[in-house]
């Protein structure tokens, strides 16, 4: 009996307390919206985020009311085509396809394979990104390109607005370990 | 036995939540209400202000009073005036601003700050600004050789304001213009170089890119004798890259001292002109 506990123990303790996970609440997401004339872009740099080495799992996700384009009326209009009031969050959450090297101080080519929601609609996606371990400290950097119709987002159709169907979206993050 | 199970269940789902997405914890709890639109309902400065590095570009434009009817086109044929104008955010909270009257080529710097801002959380419940601005009067005089300093007139007020609903938001404004030098246009007239007053303004959007706003000025106190209280209404459009404001005003000026001290027309018997503004928000 003892000894079923002790490797019961062992095993919690191996997965919740000794994981090899790193977090962060100071990444930075950026989007692009490239159209001749009317380019901008919006950047956040509370993006939070997790990623577990033990069950490959990745996580992140930024408050949406974050992201600023430097142009306060733009930011407003475009929380209000987010609905940030219902829909909070852009988030993503997957799993790490590829091998990574936790030993070495190498940039590494990573993919990951999950999630990704926003305005309440949610897609599969793949990314690809790198990963450099330094220390205690993940470096990642990563983008795909997200297009606006599949989350079913749709900026006010008047006279000004020029918002391009395809956003690109770049994540860096330094990640820390996570005790 | 079952206590066993019961601890090892435990144990297992508190492994488990190991795995589980990360809570999701909103970043920012809470922001200040958008209580206007625009900087200005029609003349009259509103309690909302620029964000920090953001330019408004304003042209502000009006005619002649629409009551000549037809034979000036309801006022399009003549008294044209116009206001150019730029404001700045230096923070949040405070931006200037620099603008130019055709009338009297009155050129004004102006300010204003925002003392408290109306919460989403409801834990402030208004929004609370003050203005100022300068005018000189810059226009070539042939009759007077005024110093710099008789040519200077001043505005100062503080707005209170409240987003009551999703639609409506209406302020009270109390205020003060004065000016350095006034002029005798008639014999004997008294002519006051200081008008206090109040100013109430709201506005009611329809929906995401129309709205109505209103702004009347109430003297309180002496005044110069012939001069009424001005009022406006205004069409807004909002097309997500500028604001157009269509107006009836029954003030020929754009800046507030001379509204309040120089209005002689009388909106309620339609003595009124058009007018539009346009309003652009730049990021820099």
């Amino acid at each position: 009996m003892k000894k079923l506990l002790s490797i019961l123990l062992f095993t919690c303790l191996t997965v919740s307390g000794f994981s090899q996970s790193f977090y962060t609440e100071t990444g930075t997401a950026i989007f692009y919206s490239k159209v001749p004339l009317h380019n901008f872009s919006g950047t956040s740099n509370s993006l939070i985020g997790l990623i577990n080495f033990d069950d490959s799992t990745v996580d992140f996700y930024i408050d949406l009311e974050t992201l600023d384009t430097k142009n306060a009326k733009r930011d407003k209009d475009m929380k209000l085509t987010l609905d940030t009031e219902n829909y909070p969050y852009g988030e993503f959450f997957g799993k790490l396809t590829s091998e990574f090297d936790l030993e070495s101080t190498a940039e590494q080519e990573v993919m990951v394979e999950g999630v990704f929601k926003i305005h309440g609609k949610e897609k599969e996606i793949i990314v690809e990104g790198t990963l450099r371990r330094d220390g205690e400290n993940l470096y990642l950097k990563a983008g795909w390109i997200l297009l606006l119709e599949d989350y079913e987002i749709v900026p006010p159709q008047i006279l000004f607005i020029k918002v391009d169907q395809e956003q690109e979206i770049e994540i860096n993050a330094t990640l820390t370990i996570k005790e | 036995m079952s206590k066993f199970f019961y601890f090892l269940f435990i144990l297992l789902f508190s492994a488990q939540s190991a795995f589980a997405q990360m809570e999701r914890k909103r970043t920012i709890t809470d922001s200040p209400e958008e209580v206007f639109l625009t900087m200005s309902l029609i003349t009259m400065a509103t309690s909302s202000n620029l964000a920090a590095n953001n330019m408004n570009s304003t042209i502000m434009h009006n005619f002649g009073l629409v009551s000549g009817g037809l034979k000036d086109f309801w006022g399009l044929d003549n008294g044209a005036a116009v206001r150019l104008g730029i404001d700045y955010g230096i923070t949040d909270k405070l931006s200037v601003g620099i603008g130019r009257t055709s009338r009297e080529d009155n050129v004004d710097l102006r300010f204003k700050y925002t003392v408290l801002n109306q919460m989403k959380s409801g834990k402030i419940p208004v929004e609370v600004s003050i203005k100022g601005d300068i005018g000189i009067n810059t226009q070539e005089e042939n009759r007077f050789d005024f110093t710099f300093q008789e040519r200077l007139n001043t505005f100062g007020s503080i707005t209170v304001a409240r987003k009551f609903s999703e639609k409506f938001s209406f302020q009270v404004a109390p205020m003060i213009s004065h000016f350095n030098t006034v002029v005798l246009e008639v014999p004997n007239q008294q002519i006051e170089h200081t008008h206090f007053g109040t100013g109430f303004g709201g506005e009611y959007r329809l929906n995401l890119h129309h709205s109505f706003s209103f702004e009347y000025y109430v003297v309180l106190g002496d005044r110069t004798p012939g001069t009424l209280n001005p009022a406006a209404v205004s069409w807004q459009i909002d097309t997500g890259g500028h604001v157009f404001q269509i107006f009836l005003m029954s003030g020929e000026w754009f800046t507030e001292q001379h509204l309040l001290a120089r209005t002689t027309d009388d909106f309620f018997t339609s003595d009124f002109r058009i007018g539009f503004n346009v309003n652009r928000v730049f990021g820099l």
